[in-house]
């Protein structure tokens, strides 16, 4: 079953990595000549005009647009957590809800297994490819930096493995929201709906003061990108509430599949 | 006494506040093919769908030779084959693909039969599953339910879609299995298929099993339609003393109530220009027994 499960989810993860891919290619071949035109010191200009607060919401206090590292740092990393959230949730939708919405899970039950052994291989199978989306990303951005010039490679590393700290827990959450219903059209306008909701949270908890208390209502919150940017490491807290949320969220699955009517 | 091999023990399903099946209890036992028959809506696949734990019970319990069927019971699921009525299965695959996977999750080496049931229902095994017709499809669930040569065997509609001479194949496998001890749930609407292989028949209606019967039982309830076209009409209708179905002209519907024999002699005394006798359907049997 793992091995099908593998087969069958390849088709979307090469199409979402391939995609993320190719927009990373473009930045990496437009960003030598923006970097050297004359106008590069007019967009850092207009860029402090920007109230602090905006600034950051994209990192961009703390980080400039000067080179392509500069650009990950701040958009670039982003974009990366949106993509890879967005990939998560409808993975976590989809992986299990596809045998109901399909109708094959009236195959799949009539087989020696148990309800328990079909949820764990398909997270397995989840895992696997989210891990591996994070990491064909981070692998491509390192060779772009690589070409593109001097970089802090240790900084990089702890960056390019954050989105997998959010992605994770997008992923078990979508995945237990998906035993409440039996589509996977309804539940994937669920998904990407938190992961945008997520995402905004995450933006006005920067804002001000009086709204800092919305980042603890965001998945984002859990890819610390500021602190890695400014500590060079990776917020073990972080670490442990991703671990718990997902085993929490990953429980609760087990719980309801064991009780949910599959047709 | 032959073995118990299913006992289905106050089987309640409720969806919200609409009843599908209520109290249903009944014993399969070592050998025996079991007609599960009603109208549509009647219950039918909810307690197949229960028995096989695609949905909850709201009350009740299902044993396998004594042992509570539960979604852990991995090693009973070796033993049972399951058909359902609408088979999907995953379209990217080929035939032989799917019998390869259905095949790796089971302890014996099903090759052997699975090779034989193929060369039945000749199927071509090259086929993609999404390029398959409903009847074709079928071929291949059934061969997917008895590759694993289950002792327990839960089919939903098995011949709906398959041509005729495909029935007859099916029919014949049905006999075979029978002999060789293999209990079978056959559940249908088709009261002719019933009587060519079922031992006992349960009869569910509005989700409540109406009761058990051998099949010899049934049989001798049956309904008969008789219908005549004659010049002596008149004086047959008055002979038989019967109240017609429909009457147009010289020709009369009516159900026979009387021995066939007692019949033929009363029929034989008029000139008659056309006869029809026609075993009733489920729903003729049905409404007799509602009446």
């Amino acid at each position: 079953m793992l091995k099908r499960e593998l087969k069958i989810n390849l088709k979307s993860f090469i199409i979402w990595l391939g995609i993320s891919i190719f927009l990373f290619l473009i930045v990496f071949l437009i960003y030598p000549s923006i970097i050297d035109s004359e106008q590069i010191g007019q967009i850092n200009e207009f860029i402090k005009m920007f109230p602090e607060e905006v600034l950051k919401a994209f990192n961009m206090d703390i980080s400039t647009l000067d080179s392509a590292y500069g650009w990950l740092k701040s958009e670039g990393f982003v974009f990366i957590l949106l993509i890879s959230g967005c990939y998560a949730s409808i993975l976590g939708s989809n992986i299990l809800l596809k045998e109901e919405n399909d109708k094959t899970i009236e195959y799949l039950i009539m087989l020696p297994m148990t309800r328990k052994k079909i949820v764990i291989q398909k997270v397995l199978v989840g895992v696997f490819y989210i891990t591996m989306f994070v990491l064909g990303i981070g692998i491509f951005n390192w060779i772009g930096l690589s070409l593109s010039g001097n970089f802090d490679e240790i900084q990089y590393f702890y960056l390019s493995i954050t989105p997998l700290l959010s992605s994770l827990v997008i992923f078990f959450i979508c995945l237990f929201l998906s035993t409440f219903t039996h589509k996977t059209r309804k539940m994937i306008g669920i998904s990407l709906g938190i992961v945008l909701l997520s995402y905004v949270l995450q933006m006005f908890s920067t804002l001000a003061e009086p709204t800092e208390f919305l980042k603890y209502f965001s998945v984002f919150t859990l890819a610390d990108i500021r602190n890695v940017i400014t500590n060079h490491t990776i917020n073990l807290w972080m670490v442990g509430i991703t671990i718990l949320l997902s085993v929490f969220f990953f429980v609760m699955t087990l719980i309801r599949y064991q009780k949910k009517d599959l047709i | 006494m032959k073995n118990k091999i299913l006992d289905l023990k106050n089987l309640t399903k409720y969806y919200g506040k609409i009843l599908g099946v209520k109290d249903l209890t009944l014993s399969l036992y070592e050998g025996e093919v079991f007609g599960f028959i009603g109208p549509n809506g009647a219950g039918k696949s909810t307690t197949i769908r229960m028995i096989m734990n695609l949905i909850s019970k709201t009350k009740g319990e299902v044993l396998f030779q004594g042992e509570p069927l539960t979604q852990e019971m991995v090693e009973f699921k070796q033993q049972i084959g399951y058909l359902p009525s609408e088979l999907y299965l995953y379209e990217d695959m080929t035939v032989k693909e799917i019998l390869d996977y259905h095949a790796s999750f089971y302890q014996k080496d099903c090759t052997k039969r699975r090779v034989d049931l193929v060369q039945r229902f000749q199927l071509d095994e090259s086929k993609k599953i999404e390029e398959l017709s409903f009847g074709t499809l079928k071929k291949v669930g059934i061969i997917l339910a008895f590759m694993h040569e289950p002792k327990l065997l839960i089919l939903d509609e098995p011949t709906s879609g398959l041509d005729p001479l495909m029935q007859q194949v099916f029919y014949k496998l049905i006999l075979e299995e029978k002999k060789k001890g293999t209990t079978i749930f056959y559940s249908t609407h088709i009261l002719s298929e019933i009587s060519k292989v079922c031992d006992r028949v349960g009869l569910v209606k509005g989700g409540t099993l109406l009761r058990i019967e051998t099949i010899e039982e049934m049989r001798k309830k049956s309904v008969l339609f008789v219908t005549i076209e004659s010049d002596e009409i008149e004086k047959i209708k008055n002979a038989l003393n019967i109240t017609t179905i429909y009457q147009h002209g010289n020709e009369m519907k009516f159900k026979n109530q009387l021995s066939m024999d007692s019949f033929i002699r009363v029929l034989a005394q008029y000139h008659i220009s056309k006869l029809l006798i026609e075993e009733g359907t489920l729903e003729d049997m049905l409404l007799e027994e509602y009446q």
